[in-house]
């Protein structure tokens, strides 16, 4: 980074991006606090958790909820409350920056995506389906869907609309599309998505692109970390796995290659070790022990996306924003769920504090 | 008894011998009856205890099912649930049902049958929590093996619990209602049988009275015949009279007779 | 349709997350018609079509048992009552939110009866 970017960055950034940076800084405030989860942990029943959220950020969204309550209304009026943010900085933002956000709502975009085609090639009801759909990776051609009846109508009609269309035609072909497993359909996607993504990042460069790299590589690397451990013992080859690595992180392309051809979890393990910032995360993690690593993973990651608020002037905190939201909806989900189905004793096992 | 609860026949001595031996048969068929109500009642006490453990053990792993889902829920970044409603396809879980002999009542038996992996869903959350999912999923794989087995003990118990009434309405309708009512027609043409025994006694003795009265008539008349032939034999031998006292005398016996 | 010797299928009137746990473990069957084995009850379905799954599913001859919430069971009880064959086998299991209770099942119940009386 150039003292000259560096200053650039600062003169210029408030002219365009400054309001919205403050407003994601103020989001950022009605994140909930230790204090608040520990308060949440009191709780016995989901309507004392309604109350107690009712005091917090959610209140507006939760308030018209009739009782009985359930969790995955909760979770839905939580989701809620994101979207609109999120609705509220798009509608605000100005370029590059909306291009930005666009990027960090691609993610549910393909869920959303292969939902729809798993639905069509099922014969669901597109309302159905459209209100399964993650509100934050609609898109404008998704009620459009109903009209194709293959694969390769669906895209020529209206996947080629979307931002995913590149990812669709330089990595899937049109045979590809009515045989490939819907996973690894979704995680090539991904894959495309991420390595896209982290071009762009590096496009705009500056502390975005610093800041960005770093979160990206990190999400790249735990996909890559994520998809071995899950195929372990399934039909998906090594050469089909080492395709679903995002061409960038962290373990790329050594590591990688490594965990290709891991077999158990150990092998995985002394993959990871190699790299210094991942061998910190397994040594928290007992011998054998592979239950807790996704909440250490998520707590690596929140400790990452509460760094980037440290530095100004760059576009990563929305990206933090989202990503701190969804884990603290995550965290309201297992609390819920925690106290819905009476295991309050394992209500500590899943909350990843924030701040 | 009244004579209303047997059965109506009419009272002869064959209809008693098939009257004695149905009742053999009743007294028979009811111990036996009672027997398989015996057997079938262990069964359903045995079924009965695990049923009430099995529903128990049902509650705690489904809560505990439950809980890994939420698990995977939480480890998954988006919703799976969808893609497991979508890959939807032959199932790979069946119950084979085989029938159990108690006591010649059939049981129905469910047997979980597993036919190969869900290749479809083998994949499934591969980008994140495909583990926590994979957990999830042999959770609900104990559960279903247990639902299966209860399935059993519960369409056992109600199949048993069926077969329990009938045989008890058939052991209690021997008792009460076919022994007493065969035990009443046979008392019953005993009782008739006497009453024509002792009717046909009488009826003999009268016979025999009658025949007593009849011989002594005859035996008089003879006396008579006799006493008025010997006095004609005298008459005719002393003076010879005529005829007339001697069919006076005859007659005049006659009709003391009759 | 239950091809000879492969047995049968178990059917299922459940909530979603009951769905998704149970269809994850492979008891879910679509036919050729698209016809299957399971109904996902949510808030929008109505009392009518879940009244009519559990007949469809009762009369099937491919279906030797029924699982279907307690809660959801609560709402159609006069029709569990009024069913009385040994197979399909209905079994009222535990929704994740509302944890087992004994004293609701109707053949526990019975059970508990004969229990008492004995």
């Amino acid at each position: 980074m150039s003292f000259g970017e560096d200053t650039s960055e600062m003169c210029l950034f408030n002219v365009k991006d400054g309001f919205l940076e403050a407003v994601v800084r103020g989001y950022k405030l009605g994140l909930l606090s230790t204090a608040d989860y520990n308060n949440l942990c009191q709780c016995e029943t989901l309507e004392d958790i309604k109350l107690y959220l009712t005091g917090t950020d959610y209140g507006p969204y939760l308030a018209n909820e009739a009782s009985p309550m359930h969790t995955t209304t909760l979770v839905d009026c939580c989701t809620r409350k994101l979207v609109a943010d999120w609705k509220y900085m798009r509608e605000n933002a100005g370029e590059p920056m909306g291009r930005f956000l666009d990027y960090c709502t691609y993610g549910h975009m393909i869920d959303n995506v292969v939902l729809i085609v798993t639905g069509t090639l099922h014969e669901r009801d597109v309302q159905e389906l459209l209100d399964k759909c993650n509100p934050l990776g609609m898109f404008d051609a998704i009620a459009s869907l109903a009209v194709a009846q293959n694969m390769r109508d669906l895209y020529r009609l209206v996947l080629v609309d979307t931002p995913l269309a590149p990812y669709f035609s330089e990595n899937l072909t049109s045979e590809d599309l009515d045989e490939m497993n819907i996973e690894v359909m979704r995680n090539t996607l991904y894959k495309a998505y991420l390595d896209d993504f982290s071009s762009f990042v590096h496009g705009v460069g500056g502390t975005t692109g610093a800041v960005m790299g770093e979160m990206l590589s990190f999400e790249a690397d735990r996909r890559a970390l994520n998809i071995t451990l899950n195929s372990i013992g399934t039909e998906l080859t090594r050469d089909d796995r080492r395709k679903l690595y995002a061409n960038f992180g962290l373990l790329y392309p050594h590591g990688q290659a490594e965990l290709a051809v891991a077999e158990d979890f150990d092998q995985i393990r002394s993959v990871m070790e190699k790299c210094p910032p991942y061998q910190a995360i397994f040594s928290r993690l007992g011998l054998g022990e592979s239950q807790m690593l996704d909440k250490i993973l998520y707590e690596e990651e929140v400790r990452q996306l509460i760094n980037t608020y440290e530095q100004q002037f760059h576009y990563g905190v929305f990206y933090a924003y989202m990503r701190l939201r969804e884990q603290e909806i995550r965290n309201v989900m297992w609390i819920a769920e925690c106290v819905a189905q009476d295991q309050k004793n394992r209500v500590q096992d899943g909350i990843v504090f924030t701040f | 008894m009244s004579t209303q609860n047997r059965y109506t026949c009419t009272p002869t001595v064959s209809v008693l011998g098939v009257m004695k031996a149905r009742l053999g048969g009743a007294t028979k068929g009811h111990s036996l009856l009672k027997k398989k109500a015996d057997a079938l009642n262990m069964r359903f006490r045995q079924i009965l205890k695990k049923i009430v453990d099995t529903k128990e053990e049902m509650g705690r792993v489904m809560k505990a099912s439950f809980f890994t889902l939420t698990q995977a829920k939480y480890a998954c970044l988006g919703d799976f649930k969808h893609t497991v409603f979508d890959s939807v396809d032959q199932a790979s879980i069946r119950v084979r049902a085989s029938t159990d002999n108690v006591a010649g009542v059939k049981l129905p038996k469910f047997e979980s049958l597993k036919e190969g992996q869900g290749s479809k869903l083998g994949l499934i959350g591969l980008g994140s929590g495909g583990k926590q999912i994979q957990e999830c999923r042999k959770s609900f794989m104990k559960a279903v093996d247990l639902l299966v087995e209860l399935a059993s003990l519960q369409t056992a118990f109600l199949t048993l619990d069926e077969a329990i009434k009938t045989t008890n309405r058939r052991v209690n309708a021997l008792e009460h209602v076919v022994k007493p009512r065969l035990e009443n027609t046979i008392a019953y043409i005993k009782g008739e049988l006497d009453e024509l025994e002792r009717e046909e006694f009488f009826r003999l003795k009268k016979v025999q009275s009658n025949k007593k009265k009849h011989q002594l008539a005859a035996e008089a008349l003879e006396k008579a015949r006799l006493a008025a032939l010997a006095a004609e034999k005298e008459q005719e031998e002393q003076d010879k009279p005529g005829p007339s006292p001697i069919l006076a005398a005859i007659k005049k016996v006659a009709n003391d007779f009759y | 349709m239950a091809e000879p010797g492969q047995g049968s299928l178990i059917a299922m009137i459940v909530d979603q997350d009951s769905a998704t746990g149970l269809l994850l473990t492979g008891v879910g069957h679509s036919d050729l018609r698209k016809r299957t084995n399971f109904l996902i009850v949510d808030d929008k379905t109505t009392q009518s079509r879940i009244e009519e799954a559990f007949r469809e599913f009762t009369t099937r001859e491919d279906v030797a048992v029924l699982l279907i919430n307690q809660v959801i069971a609560a709402t159609i009880r006069h029709l569990m009552d009024a069913y009385n064959k040994p197979v399909p086998a209905i079994l009222e299991i535990p929704s994740k939110d509302a944890p087992y209770d004994p004293s609701q099942d109707s053949v526990l119940q019975r059970v508990r009866f004969m229990f008492g009386e004995a």
